[in-house]
C-alpha cells in the first residue's frame, strides 16, 4: 500500500478550490460527515469532497491525484451496504450527483447515452415517455444512480428475465488516473472487436477509473404487466411451486422469495395479502403485451394448483406496486425485528436453493438469531439477513458466526458470497475463499494497468 | 430517534432539496447523521456549524413520510434550531406570531422598501410579505352544480389558517359556500394559528400554547370533525397527536379532514368562456393521497394541463430567511413542472405565497377555492 496523504496541504488546498470553486469543494467535517458514510455503516473520514460538473474537472483531478498519490473515492448515493464508498484512507470523495444529465434517449438506435449521476428510477420513467425500458431494478432504484449500478453491476428484481446491469450496457467512458478518457464500446448492440474492457468496468466498484459518460442498451416498454403473490403452507411446496412455474414454459419478469421470517417482519409494518397459514411465500412478475400477460397469469396459477397454495392473489395497476413496495419494504423492515443486521446476499445454483434456504434457517436456530432469507428466488441469489442487538453482549460476535457460516454454505454449494452487494469493507477478508490465487493475481495484475498507483478507491475487495 | 436512521438512503428519492442540488450532505439522511454523530461522538463536530448545516431543510415532510424507521428529520431539525435561537428566527416567530397585526401591515410596508435597499437575502420574503395582501384573486371558472347528502345536517369546526382569517378571507368565503352546500352547519371558533410554522422554527413552547388553545376548542365543541383548507395547516394539526393520548389521538386523526375530502361527491360545472390552462401544484404537505387534486381533475377535466409531484415550491418556512438561496433551485423545479400553465392553483397558503413571489410574468397564482363562483 502506498503511502498516502495524511493530510492536504496548501497546494492541495488551493488545487481543489481552483478546480472547485463555490460549493463544488468542502473540507469541514460537518459538511464532509455525510461522505465518510455508506449504507454499510462503517465511517472514516476523506480529506475533502469535490463535485465536478464536467468532464474536464475530472481529467484534471485525476492528473493531479494519481501525481500526488491522493486516493479517490468515487461516490454516487452511497446505498451499497458493504461500505463501498467509505473513504477508508482519507483522500478525495468525488461526489457526482451533479453530472446527472440525460444527454439522449433514442428510439432508433434503442440506446440512451447518459450521466452517471441519473437517478435510475427518473431515466427509466424518461425512457417510458419514449415507450422505451432499461430493465435493471435494483431495489434501491428510486433513490440509486445509473453509475452506481453500473459501478457495483446491481442486479435487482427483473434479473431473471432480463439480466442484472453488465447487460445493459453498451458503451463507457472513463477517466484513468492520470487523467487519460478511455472511450469504450458505443451505441453498435454487437461488437466483438477487442477485450470487452467497458465489462471490465462493470461491477469494478471504482477501482479502475472513474465513469463519467454511459451508453446503454433499450427495449421496446411493454405494455402491461401482473403480478401475483402466493403464499405456501411449507418451504418445501414453495420450492416445488417455483420450479412448477419454470417448467410449465413461463419466464416472469419477476420471482421473489420470502420465508417465514420474513412474513412476520412485513405483517409487523403493514397489511399483506397472504393467507395467515403460510409459511413462505412467491412474489411473480409477469409483463409483455396485455393479451399475453393475462394468458400468462392463468397459466401460472394453473401450474402453481398441483403444490396446493393457500393463498393466490393476481393485481395489476395501483394494487400491484402497492405489493411491490412491500417487498421493496422488507430489507429495511427488517430493524423492526432487531436493531442491527449483517446483510448478505448470497448466490447458489438455481437448483440448490432449496438447501440454501433451509440450513440459513437452521444456522440461524443452532445460534439462536433470526435469519431471514428473502429475494431472488429466480435467480438463485437469496438475501440472507442475520439479526441481533447490538446492545447485547455477544450477539454481534454471533451474528458474524453465522455469516461466516452462510458464506462457507455458499461455497460449499457452488455458489458466490456475493450475488450483487460486491464485497466493499465487510466482505473484503472473504475474497480469498471463493477466488483462487490465480484469480486474485491476474486481477491485481489488471488493475495496475489502469492504476499503477492504486489511487483507485483502496482499501475494498474485488 | 436520530439512532434509529439506518442510512438506508430512502429519504433520498423524495427530498425535493437534494435533487435541486446535489448537495449529498443536505439529504435527511444525511441531517439524521450528523444529529447521530453530535450525539454519540461530543467534540467531534461544531454544534452551531451541525445546527446551520442541519437547518438547511425545506420541512417539507416528504423525508418523514417514507422512512421505514420512524425519523422525522424536519422534527431532529426543528430541535437543533430550538439550541439555537438567533435573530433571523425572532423576526419569523415574530410574523407568525404577530400574524393579525402584522400580515396586512408587512404587505403594505414591504411594497414601500425601494428596490435598491432591499437586501439580497431577504429580497424573496419582502416580495412574499408583498403578495400577502388580497388582490383581485383569480378569474372563477367553476360552479358546484349538485351535492351529494352524506354530510348534510352534520356540524363540523373551520380550521381557516392565518392566511385565509388575515388576508384572504375569499377563502373564507369560498369554503363556507361549499359547507353551505353540502348542508353542513358550522361551529363559530376562534382557532389561533397551528402553530408547525414556530414548531419547525425551534420555538417549541410558543406552538405547545397555540396547539393547546387549538385542542381546548376542539374538546369544547364536542370533538366534531375539523375541516381544513390548507394543506400545511392540515399537517400541523396532524401533528397534535403527539400530544394526546392514544384514544384521543387517534380520533383526532380520524377528526381532521381536508375541505376537498369533505366535498367529495359535488359536481362542477365549467364556466370559462376563454381557454384557461390551470396548472396544479401538489403541496409536500398534502401527503401521497391528494383529494384537492383528484377534485379538481374532476371539476375541470382538461383544462388541467401541468402538475407538480416530486417538486417543491421551496417555501421552506424560516430556512428563507437562513438559507441563503438555496431554496431558489428548489423553486425553480416547480415552475419547470408546471410550464404551459397560465393559472396556477394548490391548496396550501405556505406554497401559494412562494409561488405567487415567484411566478413568471403572466401567470397568475392562487388558492384552488379562488376558481369558484
Amino acid at each position: 500500500m502506498p503511502n498516502y496523504a495524511q493530510a492536504l496541504t496548501r497546494a492541495h488546498e488551493k488545487f481543489l478550490a481552483d478546480l472547485f470553486p463555490g460549493d463544488g469543494l468542502l473540507t469541514s467535517p460537518e459538511e464532509m460527515n455525510a461522505f465518510s458514510v455508506d449504507a454499510g455503516r462503517v465511517r472514516a473520514m476523506p480529506l475533502a469532497v469535490v463535485r465536478p460538473e464536467r468532464l474536464e474537472q475530472v481529467t484534471e483531478l485525476l492528473k493531479w491525484a494519481d501525481a500526488e498519490r491522493m486516493p479517490i473515492y468515487p461516490r454516487a448515493r452511497a446505498t451499497n451496504q458493504v461500505g463501498a464508498a467509505v473513504p477508508v484512507h482519507g483522500g478525495i470523495v468525488v461526489s457526482l450527483l451533479r453530472m446527472n444529465r440525460v444527454l439522449d434517449i433514442s428510439d432508433r438506435d434503442f440506446a440512451a447515452e447518459l450521466e452517471p449521476g441519473v437517478v435510475t428510477a427518473d431515466f427509466q420513467a424518461a425512457c417510458a415517455k419514449k415507450h422505451l425500458f432499461y430493465p435493471p431494478d435494483p431495489a434501491s432504484v428510486k433513490t440509486s444512480t445509473v453509475g452506481g449500478n453500473i459501478a457495483t453491476c446491481a442486479g435487482g428484481l427483473r434479473a431473471v428475465k432480463y439480466g442484472v446491469t453488465r447487460d445493459w450496457v453498451l458503451g463507457l467512458e472513463a477517466v484513468l488516473p492520470g487523467g487519460e478518457v478511455l472511450t469504450m464500446g458505443g451505441r453498435a448492440h454487437k461488437d466483438v472487436v477487442g477485450l470487452d474492457l467497458k465489462r471490465l468496468f462493470v461491477g469494478s466498484a471504482g477501482k479502475l477509473g472513474l465513469i463519467t459518460k454511459i451508453t446503454v442498451k433499450l427495449i421496446p416498454l411493454p405494455e402491461a404487466s401482473a403480478s401475483v403473490l402466493v403464499g405456501f403452507p411449507t418451504l418445501e411446496a414453495c420450492m416445488d411451486g417455483a420450479m412448477a412455474v419454470f417448467h410449465a414454459g413461463l419466464l416472469p419478469s419477476a420471482c421473489e422469495f420470502m420465508d417465514e421470517n420474513v412474513l412476520k417482519v412485513v405483517r409487523m409494518g403493514s397489511e399483506i395479502p397472504v393467507h395467515e397459514s403460510a409459511r413462505a411465500a412467491l412474489l411473480f412478475k409477469l409483463d409483455g403485451t396485455g393479451e399475453g400477460v393475462d394468458a400468462e397469469a392463468k397459466r401460472l396459477v394453473r401450474a402453481l394448483e398441483p403444490v396446493h397454495p393457500v393463498s393466490v392473489v393476481t393485481g395489476q395497476g395501483a394494487e400491484e406496486e402497492a405489493i411491490w413496495d412491500v417487498r421493496r419494504d422488507i430489507s429495511p423492515g427488517s430493524y423492526r425485528l432487531r436493531p442491527n443486521k449483517v446483510s448478505e446476499d448470497i448466490a447458489v445454483p438455481r437448483g440448490r436453493v432449496p438447501d440454501l434456504v433451509e440450513r440459513a434457517q437452521g444456522l440461524g436456530r443452532e445460534f439462536g438469531l433470526p435469519v431471514l432469507c428473502y429475494g431472488h428466488l429466480g435467480d438463485g441469489n437469496i438475501h440472507t439477513n442475520v439479526m441481533f442487538d447490538g446492545g447485547k453482549e455477544g450477539e454481534e460476535a454471533t451474528a458474524h458466526k453465522v455469516k461466516d457460516g452462510l458464506f462457507r454454505l455458499a461455497l460449499e454449494l457452488g455458489g458466490t458470497i456475493s450475488g450483487e452487494h460486491g464485497t466493499g469493507l465487510s466482505k473484503k477478508s472473504f475474497v480469498g475463499e471463493q477466488l483462487s490465487t490465480a484469480e486474485v493475481r491476474v486481477m491485481d495484475e489488471i488493475k495496475a494497468v489502469f492504476d499503477p498507483n492504486n489511487i483507485m478507491n483502496p482499501g475494498k475487495g474485488y | 430517534m436520530a439512532g434509529d436512521c439506518i442510512l438506508c438512503g430512502k429519504c433520498m428519492a423524495v427530498c425535493p432539496l437534494l435533487a435541486a442540488t446535489g448537495r449529498e450532505e443536505l439529504a435527511p439522511r444525511s441531517k439524521a447523521d450528523l444529529c447521530r454523530v453530535l450525539a454519540e461522538a461530543p467534540g467531534t463536530l461544531s454544534e452551531s456549524d451541525v445546527e446551520k448545516l442541519a437547518g438547511l431543510c425545506l420541512g417539507c415532510g416528504r423525508c418523514a413520510e417514507v422512512c421505514s424507521q420512524g425519523v422525522n428529520v424536519p422534527e431532529l431539525v426543528s430541535g437543533l434550531r430550538a439550541a439555537h435561537p438567533d435573530f433571523r428566527k425572532w423576526l419569523w416567530k415574530t410574523w407568525l406570531t404577530r400574524a393579525r397585526a402584522l400580515w396586512p401591515a408587512g404587505s403594505a410596508a414591504a411594497k414601500l422598501v425601494p428596490e435598491q435597499f432591499r437586501p439580497e437575502k431577504l429580497g424573496q420574503s419582502l416580495k412574499m410579505l408583498a403578495n400577502l395582501s388580497g388582490g383581485p384573486g383569480l378569474e372563477p371558472i367553476m360552479r358546484p352544480e349538485s351535492y351529494p347528502d352524506h354530510w348534510r345536517g352534520k356540524t363540523v369546526l373551520l380550521f381557516a389558517g392565518c392566511t385565509a382569517t388575515f388576508v384572504q378571507s375569499r377563502w373564507l368565503m369560498a369554503a363556507l359556500k361549499l359547507l353551505d352546500g353540502l348542508g353542513v352547519e358550522v361551529i363559530p371558533a376562534e382557532f389561533k394559528c397551528c402553530g408547525s410554522g414556530l414548531k419547525s422554527a425551534g420555538f417549541a413552547d410558543e406552538a405547545r400554547e397555540l396547539v393547546e388553545h387549538n385542542l381546548s376548542l376542539w374538546r369544547e365543541a364536542g370533538k366534531p370533525p375539523v375541516v381544513t383548507f390548507c394543506a400545511s395547516c392540515h399537517a400541523g394539526l396532524a401533528g397534535y397527536g403527539q400530544a394526546m393520548e392514544a384514544g384521543e389521538a387517534a380520533l383526532w386523526a380520524d377528526t381532521i379532514l381536508p375541505l376537498s375530502y369533505v366535498a367529495q361527491g359535488i359536481s362542477f360545472v365549467v364556466t370559462a368562456t376563454s381557454p384557461n390552462q390551470i396548472g396544479y401544484h401538489h403541496p409536500c404537505h398534502a401527503g401521497g393521497d391528494d383529494p384537492d387534486k383528484r377534485l379538481l381533475e374532476a371539476a375541470v377535466g382538461d383544462l388541467l394541463v401541468a402538475a407538480t409531484d416530486k417538486q417543491c415550491c421551496g417555501f421552506g418556512g424560516v430556512m428563507q430567511l437562513t438559507g441563503g438561496g438555496v431554496t431558489e433551485s428548489v423553486n425553480r423545479r416547480c415552475w419547470d413542472a408546471l410550464s404551459g400553465a397560465r393559472t396556477v392553483v394548490t391548496g396550501c397558503s405556505a406554497c401559494i405565497t412562494q409561488l405567487k413571489a415567484s411566478a413568471p410574468d403572466g401567470v397568475q397564482v392562487g388558492h384552488w377555492l379562488e376558481l369558484m363562483e
